[in-house]
């Protein structure tokens, strides 16, 4: 059954929009299929692997279980919004140098995950973050390489904005 | 060790911008204009006779594009092994009968997904049940059900293998008890073994199968365009020749009409190796419409009807003198097929070859047997036989090391080959760092203190691996080119599949250490069957060994070609010219040279237009012609070998059966690491993925149904499980591979299962058989070691 179409107000990385939108439809479709925001990733449908990962007024979700008709009025972050005028994120730089990803297919839903922590906690211990990043699957990496980028952005936040200027 | 600028230097990756601002565009994230959305419908019976198909209420609902069913792809066969002795038996779509739970039987193109999952519920289907057979042992016995007839070629058809130029015809093959695939191959005297040893053993071990579980599920988008005949697709794959080689076979598009696009692959293991069906369908269903078609499989399809690791139940028997000479070894196979020979027939083989290199073993019978059931397909994943058999006859040696009151250490070291060895089928072994990586993780692990000394519920234990280095499949090659630009810089064109191992970018780091060059020097083409020079494939653990090898080469033959002209330019010698920073310089007088741009122009100018582009190929085992006999194991099947050691220490906890892994040491001879992060992160993936095989992974049934088909019920590892990894180069530089290097990507993960496997017996000395080593099963050991 086709439901009545609702006007929603959301801002995606820091852009405000008014959208249409099916009340069925998940975050996750909504960036997707209507903004053509393709970094967050579909890999489970259920809950449990954080590819999908975006932050929704500072707190990481998986938006595949979250419905789009929810961030009605709410800031919306993705990915794409991660490196601002032509600036990577530290996170981003610490990625790179890192060599933390392979495929690279869950690695827009870790920098998610790995930036709302790090916004709440900006000291987690490795234990902290290991707990906290827990609900992001990868299979390539073995994961020790994210853990050692993000706690290297923790601990030494220095060398990665002053690339920043 | 010689000096590099390049090589050996863990830069970031090639790739790194696209995939962490999410623009790399996977599958998935392909969006063409007027694209539909297929879905497939997939039996829900083990086994059953298609009685009637009634397509005709969804083919009425608004926004249903097409609905095909198995009359539509009637007599289309695929499968990963079409060889004239075994023709591939798969349909594309179930015809008069279903075989597995999971199995097409119809597939909808509509204008959106809903739509065609809606279109997927008004198809009626009436089935006969038939009885089913999921366990291969009852499978071979007389009077099982029947999952295949006589498997006929249609008229004319030939089997893959004769198209790739194999001289022979295909053949019927008819499984009598549902045997599918037999491999029987022996050298020595193995019953003469037995008769001189001292001492026998015989184990009988249990490997399930897993998924592969690679993040990205599998998926394909297909273009094609009526007017011109040119299929277009975008897949999740591990190698393109193969891939269109059978939408080609197919659905009789010509091969050259179906172009590959490059996408982002995400992760591969083994398991997107072979084409699916998914991935003809949705070709078919674009051909039938005239639209592009998108088709992406759920978790659970990819669970369910994809294909999983290979089960295998191993019987190991092994002689051996007092002193600790093995004299003789017996290995009986028996692998849980599926409804489809997937790539049992070669894992069959693989069970022995991959293990061949290692201990010097002088009688050796190897027999292997593989049953159709009625489940999903299996396929080689990340070592492929490997690890099931590491598992099995590494934790025998741990148990006859301790009979015979053995160190484990001396008496692998006893037992294995030397640097030099030509092994029973005439592969060499060129490079041989194993003895080295034993040595070098039991002084990193500090083995010596801790064997056997660690106290209740701790211990430690150790096993070693080999892997191959590329074999003869189709095309027989891998291809590059190399070619200068405008301003000194060079565009490297590759075939290989970057699927996360990092070829793309250590390919471009060869190019640029050969040619003087800074690796941004080197732009990437990469993944277009159109683009790209034919490569085989990156399946067979052959990509650095022999796919970025050819880079290597083009990028010689490059050098040559500058060279050349150079010398002409300053009216030298070629011997005494070097390459650096874009230019060409005089050894003798460095600052004498001629840029790199200038040599094109000249190039371009004296010699009618000769615009610099090098050429490279590499054949996998250059000597032989095509594969060895699987079922015989004769003959040459690779160049080279990589080896792991790997020790684990782990805590059992008595109370609950459960096994936390505090550390992993790796030694791996990789020839010489190319990139050393990309390296290290190979072996952390292998320790972490290796550990889920060991204590937790397991796709498990329950009458043909897969039970635990998503990430909540088939647990991976997570960041939190993972312990403390230590990797240790112990390299071997091979005389034939590029700078010396070998493979790095799946040798270590046999290892690595194999040493929890026996650090965890020596915490708890319960012998288990079977993986996954569950609480449960160490649970009721310890409680039965303590009645007794």
């Amino acid at each position: 059954m086709e439901l009545a179409k609702k006007l929603i107000k959301v801002a995606v990385n820091g852009e405000s929009r008014e959208l249409w939108i099916k009340q069925n439809i998940t975050l996750l479709d909504l960036l997707r299929d209507y903004l053509g925001l393709t970094g967050a990733k579909l890999a489970c449908i259920s809950n449990s692997c954080g590819a999908c990962t975006v932050i929704v007024d500072d707190m990481a979700v998986k938006s595949c279980s979250v419905l789009a008709m929810q961030v009605d009025g709410k800031e919306v972050f993705t990915v794409e919004g991660l490196a601002k005028d032509n600036k990577l994120h530290p996170l981003q730089q610490a990625f790179i140098e890192h060599v933390a990803f392979q495929c690279g297919f869950c690695t827009p839903g870790k920098l998610m995950s790995a930036k709302a922590l790090l916004d709440e906690n900006p000291n987690p211990t490795e234990e902290e973050l290991r707990r906290d990043m827990e609900g992001n699957l990868c299979r390539c990496t073995g994961y020790k390489k994210y853990i050692e980028a993000i706690m290297d952005v923790a601990q030494h936040p220095e060398k990665y904005s002053a690339k920043e200027g | 060790m010689a000096d590099y600028r390049v090589v050996g230097k863990g830069i970031p990756r090639k790739d790194s911008i696209e995939k962490i601002t999410g623009q790399a565009k996977y599958t998935f994230d392909i969006v063409l204009p007027e694209m539909l959305h297929a879905k497939i419908l997939r039996s829900l019976h083990a086994h059953a006779k298609i009685v009637n198909i009634d397509t005709s209420e969804a083919e009425k609902l608004p926004g249903v594009k097409a609905v095909i069913t198995g009359k539509d792809t009637w007599g289309m066969r695929f499968g990963f092994v079409d060889t004239p002795r075994y023709p591939c038996e798969q349909p594309v779509i179930a015809e008069d009968k279903v075989r597995f739970i999971g199995e097409s039987v119809a597939a909808v193109a509509a204008v959106d997904e809903n739509t065609a999952n809606e279109a997927l519920d008004l198809i009626e289907i009436e089935y006969e049940p038939i009885p089913a057979v999921f366990d291969p042992e009852e499978a071979m016995k007389e009077g099982a059900p029947q999952i295949h007839g006589e498997q006929i070629p249609a008229p004319g058809r030939k089997c893959a293998w004769q198209d790739w130029g194999v001289a022979r015809v295909a053949r019927s093959y008819n499984p009598v008890n549902n045997i599918g695939a037999t491999v029987n191959l022996s050298y020595g005297d193995s019953e003469k073994g037995f008769a001189e040893a001292e001492y026998i053993r015989e184990d009988t071990w249990v490997v399930p199968r897993t998924s592969h579980a690679a993040m990205e599920p599998h998926g394909a988008v297909a273009s094609y365009n009526p007017l011109t005949g040119y299929l277009d697709v975008w897949l999740s794959h591990m190698g393109y020749e193969l891939k269109r080689y059978w939408i080609s076979k197919t659905l009789g598009i010509p091969i050259s009409k179906i172009r590959v696009h490059k996408t982002f692959i995400g992760g591969a293991f083994g398991g997107k190796a072979q084409v699916f069906d998914h991935e003809i369908i949705a070709s078919f269903l674009s051909r039938k419409t005239g639209k592009p078609v998108k088709l992406i499989l759920t978790r659970d399809e990819v669970f369910t009807s994809t294909n999983n690791s290979i089960a295998l139940k191993i019987n190991v028997k092994k002689g051996v003198k007092k002193d600790g000479t093995i004299v003789g070894q017996h290995v009986k196979l028996i692998s849980d097929m599926g409804a489809y020979r997937g790539s049992v027939p070669v894992c069959l083989f693989l069970c022995h070859s991959m293990r061949d290199a290692i201990y010097n073993i002088p009688n050796l019978t190897h027999e292997g047997v593989g049953a159709y059931t009625n489940k999903s397909t299996t396929m080689a994943k990340r070592g492929h036989g490997s690890q099931q058999m590491t598992t099995a006859i590494e934790s025998q040696m741990d148990w006859i090391a301790e009979d015979l009151g053995l160190d484990p250490v001396e008496f692998r070291l006893k037992n294995l080959r030397q640097k030099g060895d030509v092994l029973p089928n005439r592969d060499t072994l060129n490079s041989y760092g194993l003895p080295d990586c034993i040595k070098k993780i039991v002084e990193a692990s500090n083995w010596k203190e801790k064997r056997g000394k660690l106290g209740p519920g701790r211990g430690i234990g150790l096993a070693v691996s080999a892997m191959f280095n590329g074999s003869g499949y189709w095309p027989f090659t891998a291809g590059s080119i190399v070619r200068m630009n405008h301003d000194g810089t060079v565009t490297l064109y590759m075939g290989q599949a970057e699927f996360g191992q990092g070829p793309t970018t250590t390919t471009c780091q060869l190019v640029a250490e050969e040619l003087g060059l800074n690796v941004e020097d080197v732009n990437l083409v990469d993944g277009d069957s159109e683009l790209c020079p034919l490569d085989y494939s990156n399946f067979l653990s052959g990509g650095m060994f022999v796919s970025c090898k050819a880079g290597l080469v083009a990028a010689q033959d490059l050098r040559q070609q500058i060279l050349k002209v150079a010398a002409e330019m300053l009216e030298e010698d070629v011997e005494d010219l070097e390459t650096m920073n874009r230019r060409v310089y005089i050894k003798t007088d460095p600052e004498e040279g001629v840029a790199f741009d200038e040599i094109l122009r000249y190039s371009i100018q004296k010699h009618a237009g000769d615009l610099l582009m090098g050429k490279g190929f590499c054949k996998p085992v250059p000597e032989i012609e095509f594969y060895p006999s699987l079922s015989k194991g004769s003959g040459r099947w690779t160049d080279a070998y990589s080896f792991t050691a790997s020790i684990a220490e782990v805590s059992v906890d008595a109370e609950t059966g459960r096994t936390k892994v505090d550390h992993i040491w790796i030694g791996d001879d990789c020839g010489r690491e190319i990139n050393t992060a990309i390296c290290e992160g190979q072996l952390q993936s292998q320790a972490v993925m290796g550990m889920g095989d060991a204590l937790f992974e397991e796709v498990m049934f329950s009458e043909g149904r897969t039970i635990n088909a998503n990430f909540v019920d088939y647990e991976i590892p997570r960041a939190f499980d993972i312990p403390e990894i230590t990797t240790i180069d112990a390299s071997d530089p091979d005389p034939n591979g590029p700078f010396g290097a070998k493979e790095i990507g799946e040798c270590a993960r046999a290892a690595v299962i194999g040493s929890i496997v026996n650090a965890v017996y020596d915490a708890t000395k319960v012998k288990i058989t079977s993986l996954p080593l569950h609480p449960e099963k160490i649970f009721r050991g310890l409680e039965e070691k303590a009645k007794s």
